[in-house]
Protein backbone atom coordinates (compact mmCIF):
# COMPACT_ATOMS: atom_id res chain seq x y z
CA UNK A 1 0.00 0.00 0.00
CA UNK A 2 1.40 3.26 -0.97
CA UNK A 3 0.62 6.39 0.97
CA UNK A 4 0.59 9.31 -1.19
CA UNK A 5 1.12 12.46 0.83
CA UNK A 6 1.15 15.82 -0.73
CA UNK A 7 4.01 18.15 -0.01
CA UNK A 8 1.65 20.43 1.86
CA UNK A 9 0.71 17.67 4.30
CA UNK A 10 4.34 16.84 4.87
CA UNK A 11 4.99 20.48 5.77
CA UNK A 12 1.96 20.52 8.00
CA UNK A 13 2.95 17.34 9.82
CA UNK A 14 6.55 18.54 10.21
CA UNK A 15 5.45 21.91 11.56
CA UNK A 16 2.99 20.26 13.95
CA UNK A 17 5.66 17.86 15.15
CA UNK A 18 8.07 20.77 15.69
CA UNK A 19 5.49 22.75 17.67
CA UNK A 20 4.57 19.69 19.71
CA UNK A 21 8.20 19.07 20.60
CA UNK A 22 8.60 22.76 21.47
CA UNK A 23 5.51 22.65 23.70
CA UNK A 24 6.70 19.52 25.47
CA UNK A 25 10.22 20.80 25.94
CA UNK A 26 8.99 24.17 27.16
CA UNK A 27 6.58 22.51 29.58
CA UNK A 28 9.08 20.06 31.05
CA UNK A 29 12.21 22.14 30.99
CA UNK A 30 10.88 25.57 31.84
CA UNK A 31 7.34 25.56 33.11
CA UNK A 32 7.46 22.65 35.56
CA UNK A 33 10.72 23.77 37.29
CA UNK A 34 9.35 27.31 37.47
CA UNK A 35 6.11 25.94 38.94
CA UNK A 36 8.07 24.04 41.58
CA UNK A 37 10.01 27.19 42.39
CA UNK A 38 6.74 29.10 42.66
CA UNK A 39 5.29 26.57 45.11
CA UNK A 40 8.44 26.71 47.22
CA UNK A 41 8.40 30.52 47.23
CA UNK A 42 4.72 30.50 48.19
CA UNK A 43 5.39 28.21 51.15
CA UNK A 44 8.38 30.37 52.16
CA UNK A 45 6.31 33.54 51.91
CA UNK A 46 3.55 32.01 54.04
CA UNK A 47 6.07 30.96 56.69
CA UNK A 48 7.65 34.40 56.68
CA UNK A 49 4.24 36.10 56.95
CA UNK A 50 3.37 33.87 59.91
CA UNK A 51 6.66 34.74 61.56
CA UNK A 52 6.08 38.43 60.85
CA UNK A 53 2.66 38.20 62.50
CA UNK A 54 4.34 36.66 65.56
CA UNK A 55 6.86 39.49 65.64
CA UNK A 56 4.07 42.04 65.21
CA UNK A 57 2.11 40.46 68.05
CA UNK A 58 5.17 40.41 70.31
CA UNK A 59 5.93 44.01 69.36
CA UNK A 60 2.37 45.09 70.22
CA UNK A 61 2.50 43.18 73.48
CA UNK A 62 5.86 44.74 74.46
CA UNK A 63 4.62 48.19 73.47
CA UNK A 64 1.50 47.74 75.61
CA UNK A 65 3.66 46.66 78.57
CA UNK A 66 5.96 49.65 78.07
CA UNK A 67 3.06 52.10 77.84
CA UNK A 68 1.45 50.61 80.93
CA UNK A 69 4.72 50.92 82.85
CA UNK A 70 5.22 54.48 81.61
CA UNK A 71 1.70 55.36 82.70
CA UNK A 72 2.02 53.62 86.07
CA UNK A 73 5.44 55.08 86.95
CA UNK A 74 5.05 58.42 85.23
CA UNK A 75 6.01 60.38 88.33
CA UNK A 76 9.19 58.37 88.87
CA UNK A 77 10.23 58.59 85.19
CA UNK A 78 9.67 62.34 85.08
CA UNK A 79 11.44 62.76 88.41
CA UNK A 80 14.52 60.87 87.21
CA UNK A 81 14.61 62.96 84.03
CA UNK A 82 14.10 66.25 85.86
CA UNK A 83 16.94 68.68 86.30
CA UNK A 84 17.40 69.61 89.93
CA UNK A 85 16.60 73.23 90.54
CA UNK A 86 17.63 74.43 94.03
CA UNK A 87 15.45 77.56 93.83
CA UNK A 88 12.37 75.56 92.90
CA UNK A 89 13.18 73.04 95.63
CA UNK A 90 13.49 75.80 98.21
CA UNK A 91 10.22 77.35 97.06
CA UNK A 92 8.40 74.03 97.27
CA UNK A 93 9.70 73.04 100.69
CA UNK A 94 10.26 76.30 102.54
CA UNK A 95 6.91 75.92 104.32
CA UNK A 96 8.30 73.10 106.43
CA UNK A 97 11.19 75.20 107.74
CA UNK A 98 11.77 78.58 109.26
CA UNK A 99 14.74 78.87 106.93
CA UNK A 100 16.32 76.59 104.33
CA UNK A 101 19.68 76.91 102.63
CA UNK A 102 20.82 74.60 99.88
CA UNK A 103 24.45 74.20 98.82
CA UNK A 104 25.75 73.74 95.27
CA UNK A 105 25.10 70.44 93.57
CA UNK A 106 28.08 68.12 93.47
CA UNK A 107 28.41 64.88 91.63
CA UNK A 108 28.87 62.07 94.11
CA UNK A 109 29.09 58.89 92.08
CA UNK A 110 29.59 58.17 88.45
CA UNK A 111 27.50 55.08 87.96
CA UNK A 112 26.58 53.63 84.63
CA UNK A 113 22.87 54.34 84.64
CA UNK A 114 22.15 56.77 87.44
CA UNK A 115 24.02 59.83 88.51
CA UNK A 116 23.93 60.85 92.16
CA UNK A 117 24.43 64.45 93.15
CA UNK A 118 24.98 65.58 96.69
CA UNK A 119 23.38 68.66 98.18
CA UNK A 120 23.94 69.87 101.70
CA UNK A 121 21.05 71.57 103.41
CA UNK A 122 20.97 73.72 106.51
CA UNK A 123 17.55 74.49 107.89
CA UNK A 124 15.86 75.79 110.95
CA UNK A 125 12.70 74.26 112.32
CA UNK A 126 10.49 75.23 115.21
CA UNK A 127 9.58 71.62 116.01
CA UNK A 128 10.56 68.17 114.74
CA UNK A 129 7.12 67.89 113.11
CA UNK A 130 8.28 70.22 110.33
CA UNK A 131 11.07 67.81 109.57
CA UNK A 132 8.71 64.83 109.57
CA UNK A 133 6.41 66.60 107.13
CA UNK A 134 9.42 67.47 104.99
CA UNK A 135 10.42 63.79 104.87
CA UNK A 136 6.90 62.89 103.80
CA UNK A 137 6.87 65.59 101.14
CA UNK A 138 10.29 64.69 99.74
CA UNK A 139 8.90 61.36 98.47
CA UNK A 140 6.34 63.26 96.42
CA UNK A 141 8.67 65.95 95.13
CA UNK A 142 9.66 66.60 91.51
CA UNK A 143 12.99 64.83 91.95
CA UNK A 144 14.16 61.56 93.38
CA UNK A 145 15.81 62.61 96.61
CA UNK A 146 17.12 60.50 99.42
CA UNK A 147 18.05 62.03 102.76
CA UNK A 148 21.40 60.75 103.83
CA UNK A 149 23.29 60.53 107.09
CA UNK A 150 24.66 62.27 109.05
CA UNK A 151 21.74 64.36 110.24
CA UNK A 152 22.58 66.87 112.88
CA UNK A 153 20.03 68.65 115.06
CA UNK A 154 21.41 71.46 117.21
CA UNK A 155 19.41 73.67 119.49
CA UNK A 156 19.58 77.29 118.39
CA UNK A 157 17.67 79.36 120.99
CA UNK A 158 13.98 78.65 120.26
CA UNK A 159 14.64 76.85 116.99
CA UNK A 160 16.33 73.62 115.95
CA UNK A 161 19.08 73.95 113.40
CA UNK A 162 19.25 70.85 111.26
CA UNK A 163 22.07 69.97 108.90
CA UNK A 164 21.66 67.09 106.53
CA UNK A 165 22.73 65.78 103.15
CA UNK A 166 20.42 65.05 100.28
CA UNK A 167 21.25 62.72 97.43
CA UNK A 168 19.57 63.70 94.18
CA UNK A 169 19.28 60.79 91.74
CA UNK A 170 18.86 61.28 88.02
CA UNK A 171 19.52 59.48 84.78
CA UNK A 172 23.20 59.31 83.96
CA UNK A 173 22.53 60.06 80.28
CA UNK A 174 21.33 63.51 81.29
CA UNK A 175 24.88 64.87 81.47
CA UNK A 176 23.93 68.48 80.83
CA UNK A 177 21.63 68.69 83.82
CA UNK A 178 24.37 69.49 86.33
CA UNK A 179 26.00 72.00 84.09
CA UNK A 180 22.70 73.78 83.81
CA UNK A 181 22.17 73.68 87.55
CA UNK A 182 25.69 74.71 88.46
CA UNK A 183 25.46 77.79 86.29
CA UNK B 1 -10.22 28.39 -24.49
CA UNK B 2 -11.91 27.01 -21.48
CA UNK B 3 -11.05 23.63 -20.04
CA UNK B 4 -13.64 23.62 -17.27
CA UNK B 5 -17.20 24.66 -16.86
CA UNK B 6 -16.74 25.85 -13.30
CA UNK B 7 -15.00 28.94 -12.14
CA UNK B 8 -11.62 28.23 -10.62
CA UNK B 9 -11.52 28.52 -6.82
CA UNK B 10 -9.04 30.85 -5.18
CA UNK B 11 -6.37 28.65 -3.72
CA UNK B 12 -5.12 29.79 -0.30
CA UNK B 13 -1.99 28.72 1.52
CA UNK B 14 -4.00 28.47 4.74
CA UNK B 15 -6.04 25.38 4.31
CA UNK B 16 -8.63 24.38 6.92
CA UNK B 17 -6.14 21.82 8.31
CA UNK B 18 -3.50 24.52 8.77
CA UNK B 19 -6.09 26.78 10.34
CA UNK B 20 -7.04 24.05 12.78
CA UNK B 21 -3.44 23.33 13.62
CA UNK B 22 -2.58 27.00 14.00
CA UNK B 23 -5.60 27.57 16.25
CA UNK B 24 -4.69 24.60 18.42
CA UNK B 25 -1.04 25.59 18.77
CA UNK B 26 -1.81 29.27 19.26
CA UNK B 27 -4.11 28.46 22.13
CA UNK B 28 -1.59 26.01 23.59
CA UNK B 29 1.33 28.42 23.24
CA UNK B 30 -0.73 31.29 24.63
CA UNK B 31 -1.62 29.21 27.67
CA UNK B 32 1.97 28.09 28.12
CA UNK B 33 3.41 31.59 27.87
CA UNK B 34 0.74 33.17 30.02
CA UNK B 35 1.31 30.52 32.72
CA UNK B 36 5.03 31.15 32.50
CA UNK B 37 4.50 34.91 32.69
CA UNK B 38 2.22 34.42 35.71
CA UNK B 39 4.85 32.26 37.42
CA UNK B 40 7.60 34.78 36.67
CA UNK B 41 5.47 37.62 37.99
CA UNK B 42 4.59 35.68 41.13
CA UNK B 43 8.20 34.75 41.70
CA UNK B 44 9.17 38.41 41.41
CA UNK B 45 6.38 39.47 43.72
CA UNK B 46 7.34 36.81 46.31
CA UNK B 47 10.95 37.95 46.19
CA UNK B 48 9.85 41.54 46.74
CA UNK B 49 7.52 40.47 49.52
CA UNK B 50 10.26 38.48 51.21
CA UNK B 51 12.59 41.49 51.13
CA UNK B 52 9.80 43.66 52.54
CA UNK B 53 9.00 41.11 55.26
CA UNK B 54 12.67 40.73 56.19
CA UNK B 55 13.07 44.50 56.48
CA UNK B 56 9.93 44.79 58.56
CA UNK B 57 11.04 41.92 60.79
CA UNK B 58 14.40 43.58 61.35
CA UNK B 59 12.68 46.86 62.20
CA UNK B 60 10.34 45.10 64.64
CA UNK B 61 13.23 43.21 66.18
CA UNK B 62 15.15 46.45 66.78
CA UNK B 63 12.01 48.09 68.11
CA UNK B 64 11.33 45.20 70.49
CA UNK B 65 14.94 45.25 71.72
CA UNK B 66 14.72 49.03 72.33
CA UNK B 67 11.44 48.69 74.19
CA UNK B 68 12.83 45.85 76.32
CA UNK B 69 15.76 48.08 77.30
CA UNK B 70 13.30 50.85 78.20
CA UNK B 71 11.14 48.45 80.23
CA UNK B 72 14.19 47.20 82.10
CA UNK B 73 15.32 50.75 82.77
CA UNK B 74 11.90 51.83 84.06
CA UNK B 75 11.87 48.79 86.34
CA UNK B 76 15.33 49.72 87.63
CA UNK B 77 14.19 53.32 88.17
CA UNK B 78 11.15 52.08 90.03
CA UNK B 79 13.18 49.75 92.26
CA UNK B 80 15.65 52.53 93.06
CA UNK B 81 12.86 55.05 93.73
CA UNK B 82 11.07 52.58 96.01
CA UNK B 83 14.33 51.91 97.85
CA UNK B 84 14.95 55.63 98.37
CA UNK B 85 11.36 56.28 99.46
CA UNK B 86 11.51 53.38 101.92
CA UNK B 87 14.83 54.69 103.26
CA UNK B 88 13.27 58.15 103.74
CA UNK B 89 10.26 56.62 105.51
CA UNK B 90 12.50 54.53 107.77
CA UNK B 91 14.58 57.62 108.52
CA UNK B 92 11.46 59.53 109.47
CA UNK B 93 10.41 56.70 111.81
CA UNK B 94 13.89 56.61 113.35
CA UNK B 95 13.86 60.35 114.04
CA UNK B 96 10.32 60.18 115.40
CA UNK B 97 11.31 57.29 117.69
CA UNK B 98 14.41 59.16 118.83
CA UNK B 99 12.54 62.28 119.83
CA UNK B 100 9.79 60.19 121.45
CA UNK B 101 12.45 58.39 123.43
CA UNK B 102 13.69 61.53 125.15
CA UNK B 103 11.73 62.13 128.37
CA UNK B 104 10.37 65.57 129.16
CA UNK B 105 12.74 66.02 132.13
CA UNK B 106 15.77 65.78 129.87
CA UNK B 107 16.52 68.59 127.43
CA UNK B 108 18.52 67.86 124.33
CA UNK B 109 20.91 70.44 122.91
CA UNK B 110 22.22 68.33 120.05
CA UNK B 111 21.38 65.07 118.33
CA UNK B 112 23.59 63.69 115.60
CA UNK B 113 22.32 60.66 113.74
CA UNK B 114 24.65 58.58 111.66
CA UNK B 115 24.10 55.30 109.94
CA UNK B 116 25.40 53.24 112.85
CA UNK B 117 25.78 55.74 115.64
CA UNK B 118 23.90 58.35 117.59
CA UNK B 119 25.34 61.25 119.54
CA UNK B 120 23.15 63.00 122.06
CA UNK B 121 24.05 66.08 124.04
CA UNK B 122 21.83 67.70 126.60
CA UNK B 123 21.12 68.41 130.20
CA UNK B 124 19.55 66.22 132.85
CA UNK B 125 18.49 67.08 136.41
CA UNK B 126 20.56 64.13 137.72
CA UNK B 127 22.25 60.93 136.69
CA UNK B 128 19.39 58.71 137.82
CA UNK B 129 16.86 60.38 135.57
CA UNK B 130 19.26 59.98 132.67
CA UNK B 131 20.17 56.37 133.49
CA UNK B 132 16.61 55.15 133.95
CA UNK B 133 14.74 57.24 131.44
CA UNK B 134 17.17 57.61 128.56
CA UNK B 135 20.12 55.30 128.86
CA UNK B 136 18.04 52.18 129.51
CA UNK B 137 16.03 52.45 126.28
CA UNK B 138 19.17 53.47 124.36
CA UNK B 139 20.95 50.34 125.60
CA UNK B 140 18.13 48.19 124.30
CA UNK B 141 18.55 49.72 120.84
CA UNK B 142 22.33 50.09 120.50
CA UNK B 143 25.06 47.54 121.06
CA UNK B 144 27.43 49.95 122.77
CA UNK B 145 26.49 53.02 124.81
CA UNK B 146 28.91 55.44 126.42
CA UNK B 147 27.93 58.40 128.59
CA UNK B 148 29.86 61.19 130.22
CA UNK B 149 28.65 63.94 132.53
CA UNK B 150 29.86 67.32 133.59
CA UNK B 151 28.21 70.01 135.68
CA UNK B 152 25.99 72.39 133.76
CA UNK B 153 26.18 75.23 136.24
CA UNK B 154 22.59 75.47 137.42
CA UNK B 155 22.80 72.27 139.44
CA UNK B 156 21.91 70.15 136.44
CA UNK B 157 24.27 67.88 134.60
CA UNK B 158 25.32 68.13 131.01
CA UNK B 159 25.71 64.77 129.33
CA UNK B 160 27.20 63.42 126.17
CA UNK B 161 25.87 60.07 125.07
CA UNK B 162 27.48 58.17 122.22
CA UNK B 163 25.78 55.04 120.99
CA UNK B 164 26.93 52.54 118.40
CA UNK B 165 25.35 49.68 116.54
CA UNK B 166 27.82 46.98 115.51
CA UNK B 167 27.65 45.00 112.33
CA UNK B 168 25.84 41.70 112.72
CA UNK B 169 29.12 39.92 111.90
CA UNK B 170 30.96 41.70 114.71
CA UNK B 171 28.14 40.92 117.14
CA UNK B 172 28.09 37.23 116.28
CA UNK B 173 31.90 37.06 116.54
CA UNK B 174 31.74 38.65 119.99
CA UNK B 175 29.05 36.18 121.03
CA UNK B 176 31.25 33.27 119.91
CA UNK B 177 34.22 34.71 121.81
CA UNK B 178 32.09 35.03 125.00
CA UNK B 179 30.81 31.46 124.62
CA UNK B 180 34.36 30.16 124.25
Amino acid sequence: MKINLSRQYIYLISFSAFLLIFVLLFAFLVLIPEGKEYRKSRVDAKTQIKELHKYQYFNDETEATLKELQKKHRHIIVAFDAIFNPNKFQKQHKNYFSSLEISKLERKTNEKEFAVYEVSAVSKISSPKGFYDFLDAINKSDWIIGIDFPIDFVRDSELIKSTFTMNVYCNAKDENSTKKVEK
Amino acid sequence: MKYSYIKPRNKSAITPEIKLMLTFFSITLFMLFSTYAFLLYKDYSFTNELVHITNKKNRLETNIADMKVQILFIKKENVLAQKIQTKNAVLKDSITNLFDLVPERITLSEAKLDEKSLLLKGITPNKDVYNFMLQAPLRSIFHRTYSSFYPAGNGWLSFVSTNYTDDEKTVSQKEIEVEN
